[in-house]
C-alpha cells in the first residue's frame, strides 16, 4: 500500500525557490533515506510533508486520501478537522528532540494519546512502558527531560512518536545534535524499527547507516531529486556527477 | 560587522546622553544653590497651590494670590527674595519643622492651632460655608442630614467638624452627615461635587466666593455658616524673630494703605480684619510644646491604620485578579495575525505606559460624568480605583506575557502540532505552563510596584493606607504614622517577595 505520495511539490521562501517540482512516494514497510548537501531542500521537503510548512503548489496524499490539491497553481489544504485526521498517519522525530520540558518522560509519551486520541489511560500507560523498555529507558519514566542526556531524550522522542501508533515515521536528522557514540545507540533503535517493518523516511547525513537500513535512497541537491534507487546503486555506484562529488566529499 | 558597529554607536550615544543629562542637572542644581547664596536673604513661603484666592496657579502658570502678594510686598520692603514653595498640605508641619519653608502663609486657620505655631496677628476673619450644586435641594445645614460632605484633608473645615476644639453644635452636625469625605484639594472636591459623588463641600468663605465666581455660577452657597475662624501666618514654633519682622512690615503696610489695596485687588476687603494698632500675639504656652491632644502610641496608630491597610490590600488583590487575565487577553490581541487588531493593542499599551497612572485614575473616575453626564455615586470611587489600576497593570502584564510566550522555542509548537494538539490545547498545555515559569521574576517586580502604587488612590480621595497615614500624621503632628505605614508596605512586600520566591522554587523541577 502507498502510504505517502507527493506530486509536483513547489516551495519557495521570499521568491527564492527551495523545492522545485518534487515528486516522490513511500510504500508500506519501506525505509527511505534522503541524503544531500546542506541547503538542498531535504529538511524543507520533510517539513512540507509533515505540514509544518505550507507548500506553494503540488499534491500530497496519505494512504490514498488527498490532503493537498492544487487549484489555479495554488496549493489547497483540506479543512482543519480533516487535516487533523490526515495528521494521525505520521509521526515526526526532530533533530533537537523538542520534548516538553515541564512533563515527565511518561507524560511526554502518554499525554497526546490520552488527551488528543482519547484512548484508554491504562492501555496507553502499558504501551508507553513497553515502548520505554524497547528504547532502553524503563527506569526513566518519572524523570524530566532536563535530567536526561541528549541520546536519552531522542529515544524518548522516538517513543513519543510511536505511542501515537502512526503508519509511518519521519526523522529529521535525528542524530545531528548528538555525539558519535550516542548516535550509534539511536541508530540501533531505528534499525530495530526498520526490522519490525516500520515505514520510515529519514533525512540523514549518516551514509553508512542509510546504506544499511534503507530500501531506497533519495539524493537531493538544489531543490530537486537528482537520483534515487537502491542504496547499492545510489551510494555505491552513483550515476550522476553531483551525487558522485557529494559522496566523495563525505569519504574524506 | 556593520551590525556590531551600529550597535556600538548606539550604546555610545546612549552613554553620552546619560552622562550629558547628569552633568546638566548637576550644573542646574548647583547654579540655583550658588545664585541663592550669592543673592539676598530668601523668604520661603509654603502654600497649597490650589487654594485661590490666597495662593494658586493662574492662567499663565504663575503662582499668585492674596497671600502671595502680601508676602511679596513684605519681602520687597525687607529686601528679601521671595520663594513661593507649593507644598502638600498634609506635610506642612514637616516642611516647616525641617526648615524647608519659613512660614505657612496660605489662608491658614489659627483656631485650634494656637499652640502649634508662632503666629502673626489674624489678618482675615473667615467663616466656613457650605457649597452645593445650583439645582440642589439642600437649603440649610439641617438639609445636610444623611448627605456626603467633602472637606479638604487637614483643613479648617475638617477641624471645625472633628477637631478637638470643634463646637458640640458642629460635632452634632457632622454626625448627621452620612459621610465626611476628605479630599486632597479643592479642585477634586469640586469634581466630586459636580459628578455627584458628594452632595456638598464645606470650605473657607473667601475660597468659596472665588470658586463660585470662577465656576460660572453652577454652584451656590448656603446662607447659614458653619463656624467662624481667623487666618494668620504660621511660623515655626519659637521663631519669634522672623515673625516680628514680618508682623511689623505687615502693620506698616496696613498703615500706608498697601494692605487694603491688595485686599481690594482680591475682593477680600469684607474679610480682612487687620488693624493698624494690632499687636502680635503674646507667645502662648511657649514652654508647652506638646499639643493638648493626647499622643497616640505605636499600637494605637497601627490600629487606626488598620482600615487603610485593608483598603490597600483590597486594591492590591482586586487589581491582580482583574489585570492578570486582562493582560493575557491583551497579549492575544497584541499577537493577533491581523495587523489592524495588533495595532489596537499596541496603541492601548502605548497610552497606558506613556501616561501617569494618577492621570489615568482621574480619567476613569471623572470621565463618566464629564463626558457622558452620568451622575456618580460615592461607591464608584472605589470601583474607579480598581478599574484604573487594572487597566494600567494589564498593559504591563501583557508585554511581560508576550515576552514569555515569544521566548518559548518554536520547536515546542511544532512538536505539539505534529502530535495533533489544537492551537488552544498547545497554548494551554504546552506554552502557558512554560511561560508562567519564565515570567515569574518580571511579574514579581510588577506586583511589588503595585503594592507601593496603591498609594496613588489618594488622587481619587480613596482612603487607603498612605492617605490615612498622612492624615493621622498631620493630626498628631508626628512622623510615627508615616513610619508605621512604611513598615507595613515593607512587610507586605517582603511577604510578596517570599511567596513569589517559593513559587519560583516550586517550578524549579525542570529547566
Amino acid at each position: 500500500m502507498r502510504i505517502l505520495e507527493i506530486n509536483n511539490l513547489k516551495k519557495s521562501f521570499d521568491k527564492k525557490t527551495v523545492l522545485e517540482d518534487i515528486s516522490m512516494y513511500v510504500d508500506e514497510g519501506e525505509v527511505v533515506s534522503i541524503i544531500g548537501p546542506s541547503g538542498s531542500g531535504k529538511s524543507t521537503l520533510l517539513r512540507c510533508a509533515t505540514f509544518l510548512e505550507n507548500m506553494d503548489s503540488g499534491e500530497l496524499s496519505y494512504c490514498g486520501k488527498k490532503a493537498v490539491t492544487t487549484n489555479d497553481g495554488k496549493a489547497v489544504y483540506l479543512p482543519k478537522k480533516e487535516m487533523r485526521e490526515v495528521q494521525t498517519n505520521f509521526g515526526l522525530v526532530f533533530q533537537n528532540f523538542n520534548l516538553f520540558p515541564h512533563y515527565t518522560v511518561l507524560k511526554n509519551i502518554t499525554d497526546a494519546p490520552i488527551s488528543i486520541q482519547k484512548r484508554d489511560k491504562q492501555e496507553v500507560y502499558d504501551e508507553a512502558r513497553k515502548l520505554l523498555e524497547k528504547v532502553g529507558l524503563s527506569d526513566k519514566e518519572n524523570a524530566y527531560p532536563c535530567e536526561l542526556s541528549g541520546g536519552q531524550q531522542q529515544r524518548v522522542a522516538i517513543a513519543r512518536a510511536l505511542a501515537m501508533n502512526p503508519k509511518m515515521l519521519f526523522f529529521d536528522e535525528p542524530t545531528s545534535a548528538l555525539d558519535p557514540e550516542i548516535t550509534a545507540g539511536i541508530l540501533r533503535v531505528m534499525k530495530g524499527l526498520a526490522e519490525a517493518n516500520m515505514t520510515m523516511v529519514i533525512v540523514t547525513h549518516e551514509i553508512d547507516f542509510a546504506r544499511a537500513v534503507s530500501d531506497r535512497v533519495i539524493f537531493m541537491d538544489g531543490g530537486v531529486i537528482v537520483e534515487q534507487g537502491k542504496p547499492s546503486d545510489v551510494i555505491d555506484n552513483p550515476k550522476n556527477e553531483r551525487t558522485k562529488s557529494f559522496l566523495k566529499k563525505l569519504s574524506v | 560587522m556593520t551590525d556590531n558597529k551600529s550597535k556600538r554607536k548606539i550604546s555610545r550615544l546612549l552613554c553620552f546622553m546619560l552622562v550629558f543629562s547628569a552633568v546638566l542637572s548637576i550644573i542646574v542644581q548647583t547654579g540655583t544653590i550658588v545664585s541663592a547664596a550669592e543673592d539676598k536673604k530668601t523668604f520661603t513661603v509654603g502654600f497649597d497651590a490650589s487654594f485661590p484666592p490666597y495662593g494658586y496657579k493662574d492662567d499663565n502658570g504663575e503662582y499668585v494670590g492674596f497671600d502671595l502678594d502680601l508676602a511679596q510686598e513684605v519681602c520687597d520692603r525687607n529686601g528679601w527674595k521671595l520663594v513661593k514653595q507649593p507644598i502638600d498640605w498634609d506635610s506642612k508641619d514637616m516642611e516647616l519643622n525641617s526648615g524647608s519653608i519659613d512660614c505657612i502663609w496660605n489662608g491658614f486657620t489659627m483656631n485650634g492651632r494656637e499652640k502649634l505655631y508662632t503666629w502673626s496677628t489674624p489678618y482675615v476673619d473667615n467663616s466656613q460655608v457650605v457649597i452645593v450644586k445650583k439645582d440642589s435641594d439642600i437649603n440649610s445645614l439641617n438639609d445636610l442630614k444623611g448627605k456626603i460632605v467633602a472637606v479638604q484633608a487637614d483643613s479648617s473645615a475638617l477641624a471645625a467638624f472633628t477637631g478637638d476644639d470643634a463646637t458640640d453644635e458642629n460635632k452634632a452636625l457632622a454626625k448627621s452627615f452620612s459621610d465626611l469625605q476628605q479630599v486632597s484639594d479643592y479642585n477634586s472636591a469640586f469634581m466630586n461635587l459636580e459628578s455627584g459623588m458628594v452632595q456638598a463641600i464645606c470650605m473657607d468663605i473667601g475660597v468659596a466666593n472665588y470658586q463660585i465666581s470662577m465656576r460660572e455660577n453652577q454652584f451656590r452657597m448656603l446662607d447659614e455658616h458653619v463656624s467662624s475662624e481667623q487666618y494668620g501666618i504660621g511660623f515655626k514654633k519659637g521663631n519669634t524673630e522672623l515673625r516680628n519682622t514680618v508682623e511689623e512690615t505687615l502693620l506698616a503696610m496696613k498703615q500706608d494703605g498697601k494692605f487694603d489695596e491688595i485686599a481690594k485687588k482680591w475682593q477680600l476687603e469684607s474679610s480682612v480684619c487687620l488693624s493698624a494698632d494690632d499687636k502680635y500675639l503674646d507667645e502662648q504656652g511657649t514652654d508647652d510644646n506638646t499639643s493638648s491632644k493626647a499622643k497616640l502610641n505605636i499600637w494605637q496608630i497601627a490600629t487606626q491604620l488598620g482600615e487603610g491597610m485593608l483598603a490597600t490590600l483590597s486594591i492590591f488583590a482586586l487589581t491582580l485578579v482583574f489585570s492578570l487575565p486582562l493582560g493575557l487577553l491583551l497579549t492575544f490581541i497584541r499577537m493577533s495575525r491581523f495587523k489592524v487588531v495588533q495595532w489596537i493593542a499596541k496603541i492601548y499599551i502605548s497610552i497606558m505606559r506613556g501616561t501617569p497612572l494618577m492621570l489615568q485614575l482621574l480619567v476613569v473616575c471623572y470621565a463618566p460624568y464629564y463626558l457622558f453626564k452620568i451622575d456618580l455615586s460615592n461607591a464608584y470611587r472605589f470601583y474607579a480605583v480598581i478599574i484604573g489600576f487594572s487597566l494600567n497593570y494589564a498593559a504591563y502584564f501583557a508585554e511581560i506575557f508576550r515576552a514569555g510566550i515569544q521566548s518559548i522555542p518554536n520547536g515546542q509548537r511544532e512538536a505539539a502540532q505534529v502530535l495533533g494538539y489544537s492551537r488552544t490545547q498547545t497554548f494551554r498545555k504546552i506554552i502557558f505552563p512554560q511561560m508562567v515559569k519564565r515570567i515569574l521574576p518580571p511579574v514579581t517586580n510588577e506586583v511589588i510596584t503595585l503594592v507601593k502604587d496603591t498609594s496613588l488612590a489618594f488622587a481619587l480621595a480613596f482612603t487607603e493606607l498612605f492617605t490615612l497615614a498622612k492624615q493621622i500624621s498631620s493630626a498628631q503632628a508626628s512622623l510615627l504614622p508615616l513610619f508605621v505605614a512604611g513598615l507595613f508596605y515593607y512587610v507586605f512586600n517582603f511577604i510578596v517577595a517570599f511567596v513569589m520566591e517559593k513559587v519560583e522554587k516550586k517550578m524549579d523541577y525542570y529547566r
